[in-house]
């Protein structure tokens, strides 16, 4: 894996070369700035995790030798492992490191940090992507079906249930799920991860469950906002009059016309939900054994491996800040009234 | 109600009319359904959970004879039966519904006072404190959470206050964050250029006009989130934090369910149906009072 | 007499707002020939846009029309939506007061005219795509070819405007209803988009429904004019007619509410005085009683029927203006 600080330098690549075609210099220096106030917020995150990664008793010293070491034995294994070094310069040197692509060796097991999260990071997002897939899939044509006739029938199930439906836990979900599927009707499996490279079917088998655990709470959030912002449309846009008066069907109004622009604001949610969900997939990474970054987190907390969880927040905090720009960036980008501006007329 | 829609709002794009006479149509439905009903639900869950357990006949969730473990539903004695190490359930429920809406309620009542106050000072002021704040929010908000929690209850040892400390990180910004959103808004109004230009000091802006206008969609967020923070206590329990056992909170009793799963389901179905209950019940209450309060 | 394509027979239009229900239009008559220009002047409240929705059957679900609207032989009131949205684009079409909200700001001006061809006729992307190069260029939209491609919001508003118009001819309608049209635009752009109109519609053969509060437009591009006033009209004439002999109070007000040169500067506008009425709270007689210099008991208790009192000139008033200088 590239260990250039690539997320910091891909997305301002990406923008220089867009900067000719986006009609707003206002918007590249808006990302400018913005990435410019994250590099703060990204030291803060990194030296917080590093002090409460400290403070906490046991270090992976001890967790490798366990309780049986002598004092001596763990001693001499922190001085091995440079954890008798002071703790800035400990963590001075992780910065330095991580700004120049290294980001360490884990101390439990010596593999590089690297390679850690090249092999974790994907699953998670695997797991994550297909969540968003299951939800988006079906949160568009229920707010549809819900904004053709508000109060109708079909609205008000969709409102039922997804009330229903953000009521639960995704763990609770994630563990009736496994109870029906895998205990009862024995068709899903209950734990475990096979990668994609080993077939692509199995791959997604392992990942249903869970994905559907943390889909369905998006599901009920998605269609309702959707829902929420197609009838705002309708009922209140005068270019939906526009629409009616050329005698266009109503559903075509409400895909052709009201859809496109309510897309803009979900699309924004999304990406917010994208920071916050990464945590939320430690739990259900667990039920399932699923290999993700979530449950190397837990063990890496487990035997104090300070590099991994360096490594690991560090990750999470740049997806969160880059969700967020994107998140205030994308309608901008989007919205074709910014992105063509006006030309002399 | 002084004037009449013009032309134009009454023909064609007329929300109002139009949404109003729907919401109309489907309010004298859902008007009842609206606060009262999930209201008096809310309440019954409280007084279920706290006040029961103290004048009814409910046996305690601790402490149980081994010999009567795992008893059935509607066994004698224990309606609900037994857990597997002889604690009666339905007290279990109770009392772990009382942990939970005991955490809930003192998180959501920290973020509103401290998030609500943070973020509303933040945009009064305006300008790089406001700046200052949101960044520290910021670093807050990026933070993973769960790392902080695991690391909680690591470092300091799993309890009910240790588990409101852990979330309180989620709910102070989020507060925060509406509370200055509202705040913002508020700011803009006419009323607020008056008050500030006859030199109302800012203690009594806050109190006097700020707050009143920004408290209903603090409670309406507050209620709204109680279901997200008894769902959060539950995750918490996964991974070692949260009510410490052998004390019940729905949240623990799901994750120790767990591995009972397939043998006797109920140790995660109860608590579960009962955590389903009170968020649906909650997330009514919150609904029903923000289009009530929107619609003003 | 040629035969009418609209006949406007005692349309009522209510509302159900707030737990009353308020009458936006009441019993309104008046015809149109086909190719002829009809003015209907009124202020804000006099029910002129809802009565022209209703004719398109755009009015929301919480609207209540009764009365009667033939349009081309067809009744429009009570028609089932399927039929009536057939209506919409190819019979009667309607270009509105506000271009910058009535075009969809995400897409691009030809697939917005693009839908308004495909929707009545069946003809493939490319042959719809030429038809509307043709309709811009009918239109006098500069620059055609490129602003098919762009988005609504890089035109100006006179612009947008020829657009609003482009895509209302797209299914050639027999009918054209343009609603406030230029209210929204500065003068002289209002004067080019006018002169669009009147030399489209003699071209295309088009009846032209002008719906406006100013009634020196009316002057200068309608062949009738119709006053409504809280729901009703009040009065109608041909235009020149109108002019010359002006009778309901209200018209008298207005037309001299409108500037004129000959007047001295600086001398004072006249306005109507008052505020047009709460249509939520009806009382008998006319509604045009407490801002009306003639008004006599009989006005406050009587409504005056609105009937042709003079040849080919309808009004509703007791106590009708003689014969006075008007412009």
């Amino acid at each position: 894996m590239s260990c250039t600080p690539a997320p910091l330098r891909a997305p301002l690549a990406a923008r220089a070369v867009r900067a000719g075609r986006l009609a707003g210099s206002p918007t590249l220096r808006f990302i400018i700035r913005r990435l410019l106030t994250a590099i703060p917020v990204l030291l803060g995150v990194t030296f917080l995790s590093f002090v409460v990664m400290n403070s906490l008793p046991g270090d992976a010293a001890q967790e490798l030798l366990g309780a049986q070491a002598t004092p001596a034995e763990i001693h001499q294994l922190e001085i091995k492992l440079g954890l008798d070094r002071p703790f800035l310069t400990r963590y001075w040197d992780w910065l330095h490191g991580t700004l120049t692509g290294h980001l360490g060796h884990s101390l439990s097991s010596g593999q590089s940090v690297g390679s850690i999260l090249g092999a974790d990071l994907p699953v998670t997002f695997e797991l994550v992507a297909f969540a968003f897939l299951i939800s988006l899939a079906l949160a568009v044509p229920l707010a549809l079906l819900s904004a053709r006739k508000p109060n109708g029938i079909a609205d008000r199930l969709t409102m039922v249930f997804s009330m229903a439906g953000l009521s639960v836990a995704p763990y609770v979900l994630a563990l009736v799920l496994v109870y029906v599927f895998a205990v009862k009707l024995n068709v899903l499996p209950a734990i475990g991860w096979v990668p994609p490279g080993q077939g692509f079917g199995q791959n997604i088998r392992y990942l249903i469950l869970p994905a559907v655990s943390i889909g369905l709470g998006l599901l009920c959030f998605y269609t309702r906002l959707l829902r929420a912002d197609l009838l705002e449309q309708m009922q209140g846009e005068d270019y939906v009059v526009t629409a009616r008066a050329k005698g266009v069907r109503p559903w075509r109004v409400l895909t052709r016309h009201a859809l496109r622009n309510s897309l803009f604001g979900l699309i924004t949610v999304v990406a917010l939900n994208l920071g916050t969900l990464l945590g939320a997939t430690v739990v259900i990474e667990d039920i399932f054994g699923i290999p993700g970054i979530g449950h190397e987190l837990l063990q890496a907390i487990d035997n104090r491996d300070i590099p991994v969880i360096e490594g690991i927040v560090f990750v999470f905090a740049v997806i969160v800040v880059v969700a967020n720009l994107a998140a205030d960036v994308l309608y901008s980008i989007l919205d074709p009234r910014i992105r063509y501006g006006r030309p002399a007329e | 109600m002084a004037d009449l829609p013009s032309d134009l709002v009454v023909a064609g794009v007329a929300p109002s009319l139009d949404e109003t006479a729907a919401a109309k149509v489907a309010g004298r439905w859902r008007g009842s359904l609206g606060v009262t009903i999930p209201a008096a639900l809310v309440l019954l869950i409280i007084a279920l959970c706290f006040i029961w357990p103290i004048i009814g006949p409910v046996p305690p969730p601790t402490g149980g004879n081994i010999l009567n473990a795992s008893l059935p539903a509607f066994s004698p004695g224990h309606f609900l039966g037994t857990d597997p190490v002889g604690n009666d359930e339905w007290s279990r429920i109770l009392y772990g519904g009382r942990a939970s809406l005991e955490i809930a309620f003192a998180v959501q009542a920290i973020g509103i006072i401290l998030g609500g106050l943070l973020g509303s000072v933040a945009a009064y002021l305006g300008g790089w404190r406001d700046a200052t704040i949101m960044r520290l929010l910021d670093v807050v908000i990026a933070f993973p959470a769960f790392v902080l929690a695991v690391a909680i209850a690591q470092g300091l040892g799993p309890s009910e206050l240790h588990t409101i400390w852990a979330l309180c990180f989620f709910s102070v910004p989020a507060f925060a964050r509406i509370s200055r959103a509202a705040t913002l808004r508020v700011r803009e109004q006419t009323f607020m250029t008056a008050a500030r230009l006859s030199g109302t000091r800012f203690p009594r802006m806050l109190l006097g006009h700020i707050a009143p206008n920004i408290l209903p969609q603090l409670i309406t967020f507050a209620l709204l989130g109680i279901g997200i923070v008894m769902i959060l206590e539950g995750a918490l329990s996964f991974v070692g934090l949260g009510v410490p056992p052998p004390a019940p909170s729905w949240g623990n009793m799901i994750a120790q369910g767990q591995s009972t799963l397939s043998a006797d389901p109920r140790y995660v179905l109860l608590p579960s149906a009962a955590l389903f209950i009170t968020v649906v019940c909650f997330n009514l209450l919150g609904d029903g009072l923000r289009a009530r309060w929107s619609s003003q | 007499m040629t035969e009418s394509l609209l006949e406007v027979r005692d349309l009522r239009v209510d509302f159900r707002h707030d737990g009353r229900v308020v009458r936006a239009v009441d019993g309104l008559t008046y015809s149109l020939t086909r190719g002829k220009t009809v003015a209907v002047i009124g202020e804000s409240g006099s029910g002129k846009t809802v009565s022209s929705r209703a004719i398109m059957g755009l009015l929301p679900p919480t609207a209540k029309v009764s009365g009667s609207i033939r349009f081309d032989d067809v009744e429009m009131v009570g028609l089932a939506e399927k039929a009536m949205r057939s209506h919409r684009g190819r019979g009667v079409a309607m270009v509105f007061q506000d271009p910058t909200r009535s075009l969809n700001p995400t897409m691009r001006i030809g697939g917005q005219i693009r839908e308004a061809i495909q929707t009545h006729e069946k003809s493939s992307r490319a042959a719809a795509h030429d038809r509307a190069l043709e309709l811009l260029e009918l239109v006098r939209l500069p620059a055609a070819k490129e602003r098919l491609e762009q988005y609504p919001h890089q035109l100006s508003g006179g612009m947008r405007q020829r657009v609003m118009i482009a895509i209302a001819l797209a299914a050639s309608p027999k009918l054209l209803i343009a609603d406030e049209a230029t209210t929204a635009l500065d003068v002289t752009t209002q004067a080019q988009i006018m002169e669009l109109l009147r030399d489209l519609q003699q071209r295309l053969g088009m009846a032209l429904i002008m719906i406006s509060h100013d009634l020196g437009l009316a002057a200068s591009f309608a062949d009738e004019v119709v006053v409504m006033y809280a729901g009703r009209a009040v009065e109608r004439a041909p235009t020149q007619m109108l002019f010359a002999h002006v009778r309901m109070p209200y018209t008298r007000a207005l037309l001299e509410a409108i500037p004129r040169l000959e007047n001295e500067s600086h001398a004072l506008l006249a306005a109507v005085p008052g505020q047009p009425p709460n249509l939520a709270l009806r009382e008998p007689g006319c509604p045009f009683t407490p801002r009306c210099p003639s008004a006599t008991d009989q006005c406050r208790q009587h409504m005056p029927a609105f009937e042709e009192h003079e040849p080919d000139h309808q009004w509703a008033c007791w106590h009708p203006c003689a014969d006075a200088v008007a412009s």
